[in-house]
C-alpha cells in the first residue's frame, strides 16, 4: 500500500505537474492576490490555532496529536493557497496539498481501509489532475492564459 | 453476480467497446441496449421479482432501490434522445466532443449504479468522485469558452468538495473509537446498528463535513455555483442526466449519514442543518430568478430549488419526508422534459439568452407546448406529480415542530413560480415587431416523442400512485425512523 501511494504521490503526480508547466511554458513567478508577508502570517495563525485546538480535543479523546493538526494544517493551507493565488496551475498544487492532508489525516486516525478502495482513491486523485492538465491545455489555447482572472464569464 | 455484471460490469465494458468502435450509430444503438437492459434489471429489481446477490461493498435497500430506479429512468431517457442530439449541426470543434459522449455516458452509468448500490462509505467515495470525473468531459461537449470555464470549475469545487466529504469519513472513523466497530470497515449498516454509541462531536463534525463537501454536487446552497455553471452550460442530455440523477447520487450519501444520526443524541442538530441548507437553497433560487436572462440558468436555479426542497422534506420528517422521495422521482421525470425543450429552443435560436428568444409558439409549436405544460409541471400545477409531492411535503412542515418554515417556503415558490412565468411567457409568446410568422412543420422527432411520453408518464404515476412505490417509499421511511 505505501508503495502504490510513493508511486502515484511522489513520482507520477509532480512528473505530470512539471510537465504541463514544460509544455505550457509557464513562468515559475508567484502572483498573489495578497502581500506575501500577510499571507505568511496567515498561515502561521492559522497552524497555532489548529494545534493549540487539537491539543484541546486530544484531552477528551484518544488522538494523535501532531499527525492530525500537521494533516489539518495541510488542509487549511491548500485551501488558502487556492483562494490567494491567481494561476491556475498553483490552484491544482493547492489542491494536491489538500489531498496530502488529507491523506496524512487519514493516517492519524489510523483506520485501515481496504487495498481496493485505497487504490481507488488514489486512481482518483490521478484522473482529477489529469483532467485538470488537460482543462489547462485548453484554458492556454482558448483564453491564451492561465490565470484565474480569465475566467469571469459566467455570472448573472 | 449475472445482475450485478448488468448493472455496473457491463457499462463499463461498452464504454471499453465505444472506445474502440468509431461508428456514432453503433456506439448508439449498443449502448441504448445496454441501457434498456439496464433499466429491465433495475424494475424487475423495484418489483421483487428478481433478487439479485451483490459482492462485497454493494448492497439493496430500499433506499438505492428507488435511487436506481431513477437513475436508470432517466439514463435510459437521454440516451434514447442522445443520437438526435448528436445529429444537429454544430461547430466543426464539437465534432471532436461527439467522439468520447457515449463512451463517457456508459462511464457515468457504470459509476452512478455503483455509488448508489455501494454499502461502505470509502466505496462510495471513490464511485462518488468517478462520477465527477465522467461528468466532467460532457459539460465541455460544445468546446466553447463558457464550457471550457463551466468544465474547469465544476472539476475543481467538486473535487474539493469530495476532498472534505472525506474528512467527513475520517471523522466518522473517529467517532467509532471506543465502540464495538472501532477499527473495523466503515460499512453503512454497521454504522447504523451501533449508531447510538458513537462520539457525537465527532458526529456531529462528520456530518456537517459530508454535508458541505456533497453539497457542491447536489446544489445545496451556498455551495451550488459551480453546479449551476455546469448544469446551465452542459449539452441538454447532459444538464438533464445532471438535474435528475447526478444530483441525487450525491444526496444519497447525505441521507446515509442522516440515516446514522437519526437515533442519536445529534439528530436535532443535523436537522437544523439540513433545514437551514434546504431553505437557503429555495432562497438563493429565489433571488436569482429575479435576475436570470438564461434560460438554461434558469433551469439550473430551478434544480436548486427542488433539491432544497427534497432536502427540507428529509429534513422535516414524517410525511414530509414521504413526498420528499416523491418529489425526487417527479422531478427527475420533470427536468428532462424542460431541459430537452430548452435545448430544442437553444439549437434554433442559438443562444441562451431570453431577450433573444421570441415568439417560440409560432416558430417552434411543438417545444413551445412541451416547455409550457412542462413549466407548469415543474411549478405543481395539477395533474402533474410535483403538485401532490409538494402538498405532503408542506403538510409535514405544517404539522412538524418548525410550521413557521411553511411560510418562507411559500413566499419562495410563489416568487420563483411568478419569475419564471415570466420568463417563459415572454420567450413563448413576445412578438418581435415587424416579424413575419415564419411557421415551420418541422417534423415530428424523437426528443419530442420521449418528451411526450415522460409527461405521460408522469402523470400516470401520479394519479394512480403504484403501491409498489407507496411500499417502497414507506420502507424508506422506516429505514429512517419514520413510522406513518
Amino acid at each position: 500500500m505505501p508503495i502504490t501511494l510513493l508511486i502515484v504521490k511522489v513520482i507520477l503526480i509532480p512528473r505530470y505537474i512539471n510537465k504541463i508547466i514544460l509544455d505550457l511554458d509557464i513562468k515559475r513567478v508567484v502572483e498573489p492576490t495578497i502581500q506575501q508577508i500577510v499571507f505568511l502570517l496567515l498561515v502561521i495563525a492559522t497552524l497555532i490555532v489548529i494545534f493549540i485546538s487539537s491539543s484541546i480535543i486530544a484531552q477528551s479523546t484518544e488522538l494523535d496529536v501532531i499527525p492530525f493538526a500537521s494533516g489539518f494544517s495541510a488542509i487549511a493551507i491548500g485551501i488558502y493557497i487556492i483562494i490567494f493565488r491567481k494561476k491556475l496551475i498553483v490552484h491544482v498544487c493547492g489542491f494536491l496539498v489538500l489531498e496530502n492532508g488529507i491523506f496524512l489525516f487519514g493516517t492519524a486516525v489510523a483506520s485501515e481501509l481496504p487495498m481496493m478502495i485505497e487504490l481507488g482513491v488514489l486512481l482518483d486523485v490521478f484522473v482529477v489532475v489529469f483532467l485538470m492538465g488537460i482543462a489547462l491545455n485548453r484554458i492556454r489555447s482558448t483564453f491564451e492564459g492561465f490565470e484565474v482572472t480569465h475566467l469571469g464569464r459566467l455570472k448573472d | 453476480m449475472l445482475g450485478f455484471s448488468i448493472l455496473i460490469l457491463l457499462p463499463l465494458l461498452t464504454a471499453l467497446f465505444c472506445y474502440f468502435v468509431k461508428n456514432l450509430r453503433v456506439q448508439y444503438n449498443v449502448t441504448l441496449l445496454v441501457s434498456l437492459l439496464h433499466l429491465f434489471v433495475t424494475l424487475m429489481v423495484f418489483l421483487g421479482v428478481y433478487h439479485i446477490q451483490l459482492p462485497t461493498f454493494f448492497s439493496f435497500d430500499s433506499l438505492s432501490k428507488l435511487f436506481l430506479m431513477i437513475l436508470s429512468n432517466v439514463y435510459f431517457w437521454v440516451v434514447f434522445v442522445s443520437f438526435a442530439y448528436l445529429k444537429r449541426p454544430v461547430t466543426s470543434k464539437a465534432i471532436e466532443g461527439q467522439k468520447y459522449y457515449f463512451l463517457l455516458l456508459n462511464f457515468y452509468l457504470a459509476s452512478n449504479s455503483a455509488a448508489v448500490l455501494s454499502d461502505h462509505f470509502g466505496m462510495y467515495w471513490v464511485t462518488a468522485e468517478t462520477t465527477t470525473l465522467s461528468v466532467a468531459p460532457l459539460i465541455y461537449y460544445y468546446r466553447n469558452e463558457e464550457a471550457l470555464e463551466a468544465m474547469w470549475k465544476y472539476l475543481f469545487l467538486v473535487s474539493i468538495g469530495i476532498a472534505f466529504a472525506f474528512i467527513g469519513i475520517l471523522f466518522l472513523t473517529l467517532s467509532a473509537n471506543g465502540t464495538l466497530i472501532e477499527g473495523k470497515q466503515l460499512f453503512f449498516w454497521e454504522f447504523i446498528r451501533n449508531a447510538k454509541e458513537l462520539n457525537p462531536i465527532w458526529l456531529k463534525a462528520s456530518f456537517i463535513f459530508i454535508f458541505v463537501g456533497l453539497s457542491t454536487k447536489i446544489g445545496i446552497a451556498p455551495m451550488h455555483s459551480g453546479d449551476v455553471d455546469a448544469t446551465s452550460n452542459a449539452p441538454s442530455p447532459i444538464a438533464a442526466l445532471m438535474s435528475g440523477s447526478l444530483r441525487l447520487t450525491a444526496l444519497i450519501g447525505v441521507m446515509r449519514i442522516f440515516q446514522i444520526v437519526v437515533p442519536t443524541s445529534s439528530f436535532e442538530f443535523a436537522r437544523t442543518i439540513l433545514i437551514i441548507g434546504g431553505l437557503l437553497s429555495l432562497f438563493t433560487a429565489f433571488v436569482f430568478m429575479f435576475k436570470v436572462n438564461n434560460y438554461k440558468r434558469m433551469l439550473a436555479y430551478s434544480s436548486v430549488e427542488h433539491l432544497g426542497l427534497i432536502t427540507l422534506g428529509i429534513a422535516t420528517g414524517g410525511i414530509a419526508f414521504i413526498g420528499a422521495m416523491y418529489h425526487a422521482i417527479y422531478n427527475s421525470i420533470t427536468k428532462i422534459v424542460l431541459f430537452l425543450s430548452a435545448g430544442n429552443i437553444h439549437s434554433k435560436f442559438k443562444t441562451r439568452e431570453v431577450d433573444k428568444v421570441r415568439n417560440v409558439m409560432n416558430i417552434l409549436p411543438k417545444t413551445g407546448w412541451l416547455f409550457l405544460l412542462s413549466y407548469l409541471a415543474i411549478s405543481g400545477i395539477p395533474p402533474f406529480g410535483i403538485f401532490f409531492s409538494e402538498i405532503k411535503i408542506f403538510e409535514g412542515i405544517l404539522f412538524s415542530d418548525t410550521p413557521f418554515v411553511l411560510a418562507l417556503v411559500m413566499i419562495f415558490l410563489l416568487f420563483i413560480f411568478i419569475n419564471m412565468g415570466k420568463i417563459i411567457f415572454t420567450m413563448l409568446y413576445k412578438k418581435e415587431g415587424n416579424e413575419t410568422t415564419t411557421t415551420q412543420s418541422k417534423g415530428f422527432d424523437i426528443i419530442h416523442l420521449a418528451s411526450i411520453l415522460l409527461l405521460i408518464i408522469l402523470v400516470v404515476i401520479a394519479v394512480s400512485s403504484p403501491e409498489i412505490i407507496y411500499q417502497n417509499i414507506l420502507n424508506v421511511g422506516k429505514d429512517f425512523g419514520i413510522n406513518l
